[in-house]
């Protein structure tokens, strides 16, 4: 269905080979997964399959594309719509229209396609991505999920043969992602349709992609089985690196698999030593805090204390109040009653410079606190705003991600740069408390790493502490010593991470999955119980 | 083979001409009254006017928009006029304050004057739908936009810094003042009746109809086109910076007329 024969890409403005040489084959209704760190070519690859790379991008392309037996060198992107169909990562920026039934019909309009065979159509898709309740809704009310399923539909729904889709699930809690990976599934199944999918979270599509593009960031890239690929690669989910750990023959995809193989270390592993931490003062404070939004009780009754020096997770479904709450702790919102506050100050007290000083926050989306013209340019700001020396900001931002360039605009920022710099900005401003939500978004394995280093030294070392809203069980796994779960606005659990997240299976990270019912979250548990 | 992705909206060739064609009959449109023998022609003038103008114009857009628009030129028009169109019923219209003016001359600074003439013709004719304020002087108000347009684009294309901020301050008080004296022309000949002292004097000398509407013009425009000009010069001052860095941006990232190449094999 889709043939690269000896590809090579360079760009025009610059001199760096993006992809070199590269021959693959996919056959119909195949599903490939392309995996590779930020910035190496993942998205280039995606847009070459319906010729956008070169022909809306300019570059150099060697060798030859086909796509249905249609070369891409020869026709316009727009020749190949009916072909290929591309979803992008944020869904809400590839909408042209308010509502779901317009969406849908709006790619057909652009082809001329008869007013009947539209009305078909999209009931067609409607019902194939079970979308026919949400029909009339605006796009704008629905979840992340279903905007994704959306935005898959309207692609879908001119007939094509090849479905591309870049990080469809980067941006959605683990529910939603599930949603739109079986509806994937079921395509490649029923259809025969071929997807070729990029993603960072391997934990979550690893088991249904056919074959793997792994491409190295030099130019080369290699294509094979999952297993194949998974045996050496960097990149890998967190079952690969406990069997490499363990030094498994093989790497098992599924925990089923890995169990399997493991029986003996759950047998034989000794249990760690809780480590119980000295509680520092407390930093955070809320005492029956409650929140409401006209109607809707956003947050009942919250009563919790943070200490200095813990990181702690803020976890539960989207809308149960999460950021809410969240906002309303660094004096966003006004809280209905109760009361909060932060190092003794009152959240709603907090304004300009002690603010900065007290609580760093970074929202979900990080560019809604960079409004500067180049990073240089934030960082400078950040300097006069905290009375540092000159250039300190920036020296702690290249620590972070060495290979940024300060010329660059903020907006032009891979996601994990964009996290780093607006990291960078509010911790050097050293506020007592750090607040995130939802930072790892978008993040590869490696910028996750950074950032788990990054934050265990600022709460560690400085004795700060730090909260964060996230959907990640991974990342709360290797980071935070205790877990605050919501639901419908309330504190259903509050407790050790080791109790909360082993509780419930659908929190439980994959490494605790396969050790269960044993005590252990990460690799690292894993390779201590091993050892001692 | 070498080839190039699309350019920028340019004019073509023929699309020239039109523009001169259309400009010409536009000038005569706009300056009858000082030409117009009696009152019998005159009036015949502005009826014809009122209906030759639009015709041409839409002969002109038709002509205009025939080839060459691709997909990425569509996406800024599109967005950039709807701004415009959204942009200027903000200040309620009353006493000239229209806030379109600023965008309008930064996106033609930045992407050619081509560019801006079609983008003020439509971002005039899109509010005008938008406003309702549809009627025989809209040919003429998306006439000016686009000539506004024109001009903005058209010179000093390599000033930047302070020069360039001069320069535009320039170009927005010229544009501003010079849309009221256009509006103001179309308008003249039919706002007063006959028997007032800055009346139109059908067939009268064209000195004296020139001094009454002059007269006319700075009696009327005190109120109009002086806040038009001090409000495009303060936006364009204020948001010049910011809003020319963000559309240069988004030309850079849009990748207009950059080489694509396609070989056997890399050299």
């Amino acid at each position: 269905m889709i043939n690269f024969s000896r590809v090579s890409l360079v760009y025009p403005t610059s001199t760096k080979t993006i992809l070199e040489d590269l021959s693959f084959e996919i056959a119909e209704g195949e599903m490939v997964l392309v995996i590779g760190s930020t910035g190496t070519g993942k998205s280039s690859l995606l847009r070459l399959i319906n010729g956008l790379v070169p022909h809306h991008t300019g570059g150099i392309l060697a060798g030859d594309i086909t796509v249905g037996g249609v070369s891409t060198q020869l026709v316009r992107p727009g020749e190949l719509a009916h072909l290929v169909g591309i979803v992008g990562q944020n869904p809400a920026q590839g909408f042209v229209t308010d509502i779901v039934e317009e969406e849908l019909a709006f790619g057909m309009e652009a082809l001329n396609i008869a007013p009947d065979v539209m009305r078909k159509r999209v009931e067609e898709i409607l019902d194939l991505l079970a979308l026919a309740h949400l029909r009339n809704r605006a796009i704008s009310t629905l979840s992340g999920g279903e905007q994704q399923r959306v935005a898959i539909g309207s692609a879908l729904v001119m007939n094509p043969k090849v479905l591309v889709l870049d990080e469809p699930t980067s941006a959605l809690d683990p529910i939603a992602a599930e949603e739109v990976l079986s509806i994937l599934h079921r395509l490649v199944h029923d259809l025969s349709l071929t997807v070729v999918i990029a993603e960072h979270r391997l934990e979550r599509v690893i088991g249904f992609a056919d074959r793997i593009i792994h491409i190295a960031g030099d130019g080369s890239a290699e294509i094979n089985l999952p297993e194949e690929i998974l045996k050496r690669s960097e990149i890998a989910p967190p079952i690969v690196h406990l069997a490499r750990a363990l030094g498994l023959s093989d790497v098992g995809l599924s925990v089923r698999e890995v169990r399997r193989m493991t029986e003996e270390i759950r047998a034989s592993g000794k249990d760690i030593p809780r480590e119980v931490g000295q509680l520092g003062e407390i930093a955070i404070r809320t005492n029956k805090l409650s929140l409401t939004y006209g109607e809707k009780k956003a947050l009942n009754e919250v009563s919790t204390q943070i200490h200095s020096g813990e990181i702690v997770a803020l976890m539960g479904r989207n809308g149960a109040g999460k950021s809410s709450l969240l906002t309303t702790l660094v004096g966003i919102n006004k809280l209905s009653s109760g009361s909060s506050e932060i190092n003794g100050i009152k959240s709603v007290d907090l304004k300009g410079q002690v603010r900065r000083e007290t609580v760093g926050f970074i929202p979900q989306e990080p560019s809604d606190l960079l409004y500067g013209q180049s990073v240089q340019g934030e960082c400078q700001q950040a300097d006069r705003d905290n009375q540092s020396a000159p250039g300190s900001t920036f020296a702690l931002l290249k620590r972070i991600v060495p290979s940024i360039n300060p010329e660059t605009h903020p907006r032009d920022l891979s996601e994990g740069q964009r996290l780093a710099l607006a990291l960078a900005i509010v911790i050097s401003a050293q506020p007592k408390v750090l607040i995130l939500d939802e930072p790892t978004r978008g993040l590869d394995y490696q910028s996750k790493a950074l950032l788990i280093s990054l934050l265990k030294n600022f709460a560690k070392e400085l004795n700060r502490s730090v909260l964060i809203a996230t959907h990640d069980v991974e990342l709360v796994a290797e980071l935070c010593d205790r877990v605050i779960f919501l639901a419908e606005g309330e504190v259903v659990a509050d407790g050790p991470t080791l109790d909360i997240l082993l509780s419930s299976p659908a929190f439980a990270p994959q490494v605790a999955k396969v050790m269960s019912p044993r005590p252990w979250l990460t690799v690292s548990d894993v390779m201590r119980a091993v050892a001692e | 083979m070498k080839t190039f992705t699309s350019d920028i909206y340019k004019f073509s060739r023929s699309s020239k001409i039109a523009l001169a064609l259309t400009s010409v009959f536009a000038a005569a449109g706009f300056t009858w009254p000082f030409f117009a023998s009696d009152m019998e022609s005159a009036r015949f003038a502005q009826y014809f006017f009122w209906v030759a103008m639009p015709l041409a114009f839409a002969l002109l857009l038709t002509q205009l928009s025939d080839r060459s628009l691709d997909a990425k030129s569509v996406a800024l028009l599109g967005m950039l006029a709807a701004l415009l169109a959204a942009l200027r019923p903000l200040g309620a219209g009353a006493i000239g304050i229209e806030p379109m003016w600023f965008l309008l001359i930064l996106a033609a600074r930045v992407f050619g004057s081509a560019f801006g003439f079609l983008l003020g013709a439509l971002g005039m004719l899109a509010s005008a739908l938008f406003t309702g304020g549809v009627g025989p002087w809209l040919t003429y108000q998306i006439f000016a936009a686009g000539v506004i347009g024109l001009l903005a684009g058209a010179f000093a294309k390599d000033l930047r810094g302070w020069r360039e901020q001069i320069y535009l301050l320039l170009i927005a008080i010229v544009c501003a003042l010079g849309y009221g004296l256009l509006m103001n022309l179309q308008f003249w000949p039919w706002a007063l009746g006959t028997n007032t002292q800055l009346s139109f004097i059908p067939g009268g000398d064209i000195q004296i109809n020139l001094r009454r509407f002059i007269s006319f013009h700075f009696l009327s425009s005190m109120a109009w086109d002086i806040p038009r000009a001090i409000l495009t010069s303060v936006l364009v001052v204020t948001t010049g910076p910011a809003v020319l860095a963000a559309l240069r941006r988004t030309k850079k990232r849009a990748a207009f007329l950059t080489p694509i190449e396609f070989s056997e094999r890399l050299s």
